[in-house]
């Protein structure tokens, strides 16, 4: 019997960065492992920024350590095998398309034919075939996205680091994008993205952290951080006050939507309890037309999780 | 080899960007009219003056002053073009958020700093030495005259234009662009007054020339761009057995020219200066968060 061993990708342990008397994060440890997409979460100023330049080198941490591929940071090597596209691409403008790449691929120490082919590949990976010698200048901002990502892979990293990828993208765009990942991780790519758009990264992870005010959260697989109560979603006919008091006898809460007094929203301690509920309506004479686990996103999980740290800590950022 | 390709990049830089053609078009036209001009003057002052031999004299005698100034004015201009081109080298880069995918790749912060040092050297050495050239060849074909020791001047003006490039290297890898430009120039403006107030005050007061002299040697230290500048002159004179007969002033000891050359101790002191500066940018750079 073979066992497969997790490697990781990312380790970071103990990370804190200090600008001046601002502590942008403190104490950030998680593991990302070879070949899963890990989304990285947190709103504005939370810190994501400040651990995904720590992680490329352009920041140097305060205290703690990070291990890329099972590199540090400053290994040169290491870097030959990873790509990364910051937020907010900004580029020289007086570059051809075909020019930025041929620049970057000689800087991963790509050369030749090699080079030449890698960047059609990637130009057309990134649905930019034909505008090889078109000015970045001249390109908008889902094109920046997109010539960006181009050298971003144009290595074939192991690992490829992606920050607000989608953020200039039209849907279509995003869509594209959304494919390209599928298709990078499916061969084998890890992928690190820091991302606003929940429902990608939900679609996308394998393991999500979620990062507030320079702590991390929660961190792991997005189903094993649903730690509340199971919710069903129960459509009946009649609802009256015998129903809801003996639903409420079994269940730890009952809801009833607002809009639809068909509709109740029963949270319990175990999804066993479906058949329960089931019971309940068939004996207080009402129809049953729907029972079925309430569906709990990705996104109702981070406000949750963002809420209740505001709650914990109301003030800003730490002082040192 | 991350070094040349950076180097490759920042010249490849230099010819695309506007500023650079502008300035390329604007030497022509001011080479040219300089031709012309001193064409039109040395015709009319021949026309004035028809003495054979004597003639031949003053003319190399006038084409001695007229170098001095034309240099005076390629030193002003490259010192200029330093400041201008490369104070936005490193902060520049930084502001516009173009090192951002630089920096990950497999390249030393090292490398980029000097390479980009390079390339600014290279355009910076290069312009220099074709617009030194230029006014050289230019005044030699109207006047004869073509000063015996131009290659240590060229010499002496490249390492000022080098050291002002250090500092300017320098305040990048500190400052904002506008801050590192506003200091560099207020340096190589400010330096020259050293110059002045220490020949004013060896005729008002002499008794105090030996403290002036001390804050000069101390100013060329912080900045030798103006003690190099009078070094390239003292190169450009002829010999000063030929002062007489040239009917050219017997000193040269001004605020703008130096009958001496530079001091041996400045120079190494230059060279050192025109590689610490940079080597001190790529340490500071190798800590500066982006």
């Amino acid at each position: 019997m073979t066992q497969t061993y997790k490697v990781p990708a990312i380790e970071v342990q103990g990370l804190r960065k200090v600008y001046r008397s601002l502590v942008a994060v403190d104490d950030v440890s998680f593991v990302m492992y070879r070949g899963e997409a890990f989304g990285f979460l947190g709103p504005n100023g939370a810190g994501k920024s400040t651990v995904v330049k720590i992680l490329t080198g352009l920041v140097a941490p305060t205290k703690g350590t990070v291990r890329i591929l099972g590199q540090p940071v400053s290994n040169l090597e290491m870097r030959r095998r990873i790509g990364y596209l910051p937020e907010l691409p900004t580029f020289h403008r007086w570059l051809r398309a075909k020019e930025f790449l041929a620049f970057h691929g000689h800087l991963y120490g790509m050369r030749g034919m090699v080079l030449e082919k890698r960047c059609r590949e990637v130009l057309e990976l990134v649905g930019l075939a034909g505008r090889d010698n078109q000015k970045l200048g001249t390109f908008s901002k889902g094109m920046m996205q997109r010539i960006g990502l181009a050298q971003a892979i144009l290595n074939r990293p192991e690992l490829v680091l992606l920050d607000e990828l989608v953020s200039g993208l039209d849907p279509v765009g995003q869509r594209d994008m959304r494919d390209l990942l599928r298709k990078l991780k499916s061969e084998g790519m890890s992928i690190f993205l820091n991302s606003h758009q929940l429902a990608d990264v939900e679609a996308l992870c394998d393991s999500v952290a979620i990062i507030n005010e320079g702590h991390i959260l929660k961190v792991g697989a997005p189903q094993s951080l649903f730690d509340e109560a199971p919710v069903f979603e129960v459509r009946t006919n009649p609802v009256n006050k015998e129903l809801l008091h003996r639903l409420g006898s079994i269940a730890l809460s009952v809801k009833q939507d607002e809009e639809d007094p068909c509709l109740l929203y029963i949270e319990v301690q175990k999804e066993e309890q479906a058949a329960e509920i089931a019971e309940v309506v068939h004996a207080c004479g009402s129809l049953l037309y729907g029972l079925a686990p309430h569906h709990r996103s990705l996104e109702q999980l981070f406000l949750r999780t963002i809420d209740a740290s505001r709650q914990r800590a109301p003030v800003g950022f730490t002082q040192p | 080899m991350g070094l040349l390709f950076i180097t490759r990049f920042t010249l490849l830089e230099a010819i695309r960007r506007r500023l650079f053609l502008a300035v390329v078009i604007l030497s022509i036209l001011i080479v040219t009219a300089f031709s012309i001009l001193l064409s039109i003057v040395i015709n009319a002052s021949q026309g004035d003056n028809n003495n054979g031999n004597n003639t031949q004299l003053q003319l190399l005698g006038a084409g001695v002053l007229i170098t001095v100034l034309a240099i005076w004015m390629v030193y002003l201009l490259s010192s200029t073009l330093t400041i201008v081109f490369s104070a936005n080298m490193i902060s520049g880069e930084v502001d516009a958020g173009t090192f951002a995918v630089i920096v990950p790749k497999p390249l030393t912060r090292v490398e980029i700093v000097l390479g980009k040092w390079l390339g600014y050297a290279l355009i910076v050495c290069t312009y220099t030495a074709l617009l030194f050239l230029s006014f050289l060849v230019v005044i030699y074909r109207q006047t004869g005259y073509w000063p015996t020791d131009a290659p240590y001047a060229l010499g002496m003006l490249e390492l000022g234009t080098l050291a002002l490039l250090g500092i300017t290297t320098l305040g990048s890898s500190l400052v904002p662009t506008i801050v590192n430009g506003a200091i560099a120039l207020m340096l190589f403006i400010g330096a020259p007054t050293a110059s002045i107030v220490q020949y004013i005050v060896k005729f008002i007061n002499p008794s105090s020339q030996q403290t002036v002299q001390n804050i000069t040697t101390v100013i060329n230290l912080i900045i030798p761009t103006d003690a190099l500048w009078h070094g390239a002159t003292f190169y450009l004179l002829p010999p000063a057995a030929d002062f007489a007969l040239l009917d050219l002033p017997q000193n040269f000891n001004t605020p703008f020219t130096s009958g001496q050359p530079v001091a041996p101790a400045l120079l190494v002191w230059a060279a050192l200066y025109c590689i610490a500066l940079p080597a001190l940018a790529a340490l500071r750079f190798q800590h500066r968060d982006l």
